[in-house]
């Protein structure tokens, strides 16, 4: 219980240090600008469309926009620099030479990233369902509010992994990881997309849009037919073993001085 | 309280081949000694002293802390083990009191201990002034003061410090040393690398000289100066007749 109440609070206390980090006028700027994307680009559509976006098709394009783009580059900003930052302050040493100060590291900079991420993508989503002027904004909401959370717990430990094992170019492995296996592997109707989080937000739009019945043939072949606590609880599941491998990795990386600064 | 034995580093060069950046340093550290570990850039001081710190492991050898090795019992090390760098890495937009906190989280230090041990560090280290005042704003004493105090906010009996002056002015660096002297004399084991020789000149118990890896001379200030001179003819000497590149 002790154990559990201490990798709690080194946990949070790492993720106080980075939401502080990136309470900085830039970064807060940044989330504005990705809050407000979204929507800018669903009202240049309402307006080509001359009138309120057809459910649906809105739906599309938020899905698209907000638990998609908006969360992905959230969190390749924010998830992507865990180690790398640290190493480039001079704060990794004061960090790795605390008991269970590597597992915070990885846990802590994960939750910021979370609460971040989740937070502008809430933002955007309002923004996205005020400016397309969307029927029933409050289902959506709650559908999308779903799948930003999903998106970022699931991505931000996808993205925990090239944070550890290459801090130096974790930005350039995520997106090449976020392309070969969200995108590309994803995509694929195989058992490999089983473990990933883009077959599990698909899925989890056609459950809580009710789509089943009306995509096509084809379309189904990408999306899981279990029910929505199955693709929760792999997302949890896929979630931990990826944070569980990172802080694995992290406990044994070794960074000589001439790495640092 | 800290041993250091036949310890060997070995680094993976950029050309392919190998670094032995340490090779077969040993020795020790009691507890209310302070030790100076000397040598020039380059020599392993910075290797050592991570190994010590549970950065690096070892490539050959044994460091323990507190009877625990860094390499079976990295936690317990950790426990026992204050860790200072030359660059403080301190948060810009967090106060000392905050890191301290922060840092106190970190080691599982339990609500009201955790506030009255970060309320004595902000005494004892003259933080009182600065404390609730944004890390970027503070001088580089009062920086290092931070570091300091982050690494004894667990109250650990052996404190490492790898070249904690090189960023101060004077009278920062012989604050800096003056407040060793009192940890010293609380019991604690220190163990501080320098290249700085007559800032420690008369404030180390000993001094263990390393250069390319190697121990060249062990021995209290007397023992390596003997008759005449001072601390950094001692050191040029033993330098000189190490032989090592």
């Amino acid at each position: 219980m002790n154990a559990l109440r201490g990798t709690l609070a080194s946990t949070w206390a790492v993720a106080g240090f980075q939401l502080a980090r990136l309470l900085t006028p830039a970064r807060v700027g940044l989330a504005a600008l990705g809050m407000l994307f979204p929507a800018v680009v669903l009202f240049a559509v309402r307006r080509a469309t001359t009138g309120p976006l057809e459910r649906n098709f809105g739906a599309v394009l938020l899905y698209a926009l907000v638990p998609e783009a908006v969360c992905m580059l959230g969190l390749l900003v924010t998830m992507c620099p865990a180690v790398a930052d640290e190493l480039e302050r001079g704060t990794w040493v004061h960090v790795a030479t605390r008991p269970g100060g590597r597992r915070a590291l990885v846990l802590g900079t994960f939750l910021a990233s979370v609460i971040w991420t989740t937070a502008v993508g809430l933002g955007a989503l309002l923004l996205g369902v005020v400016a397309g002027g969307m029927t029933e904004p409050g289902g959506l909401i709650a559908v999308f509010g779903g799948l930003v959370i999903v998106s970022c717990v699931g991505r931000a430990a996808l993205f925990a992994l090239p944070a550890v094992v290459l801090p130096r170019r974790a930005l350039v492995a995520s997106v090449g990881v976020a392309v070969v296996v969200e995108y590309l592997a994803g995509f694929l109707p195989a058992v490999v997309n089983q473990a990933t989080v883009s077959l599990r937000l698909r899925s989890l739009l056609v459950h809580w849009m009710d789509w089943r019945q009306r995509i096509p043939a084809q379309l189904r072949l990408i999306v899981d037919p279990q029910p929505v606590w199955v693709q929760c609880a792999a997302v949890v599941v896929l979630a931990t073993v990826l944070l569980t491998l990172a802080i694995i990795i992290l406990d044994r990386r070794q960074f000589p001085p001439s790495e640092e600064g | 309280m800290i041993e250091v034995r036949d310890l060997v580093k070995h680094y993976r060069g950029g050309d392919g081949g190998t670094v032995r950046a340490v090779d077969g340093v040993s020795f020790a550290v009691q507890p209310g000694e302070m030790v100076g570990l000397l040598g020039a850039n380059g020599a392993g001081k910075t290797t050592t002293l991570r190994v010590l710190a549970t950065l690096l492991r070892p490539t050959a050898g044994s460091a323990r802390v507190g009877g625990c090795d860094a390499v079976t019992d990295p936690v317990g090390v950790r426990r026992r083990l204050g860790y200072v760098s030359a660059t403080t890495g301190v948060p810009d937009r967090l106060t000392p009191r905050e890191i301290l906190d922060s840092f106190g989280r970190l080691h599982g230090l339990p609500e009201p201990a955790r506030a009255a041990r970060v309320e004595r560090l902000i005494g004892q280290l003259g933080l009182a002034t600065c404390a609730d005042r944004p890390a970027g704003r503070l001088s580089s004493g009062q920086r290092q003061r931070v570091s300091v105090g982050r690494a004894l906010v667990h109250d650990p009996p052996a404190l490492v410090l790898d070249e904690p002056t090189s960023a101060l002015d004077v009278i920062g660096a012989c604050d800096l040393l003056d407040l060793l002297a009192t940890l010293r004399a609380e019991g604690r084991a220190i163990l501080l690398s320098t290249h700085r020789l007559h800032e420690i000149e008369h404030r180390c118990d000993r001094f263990v000289v390393i250069h390319g890896g190697r121990v060249v001379a062990a021995g209290t200030r007397a023992e390596l100066v003997g008759a005449g001179g001072d601390l950094e003819d001692a050191f040029f000497a033993a330098v000189a007749g190490a032989g090592v590149p």
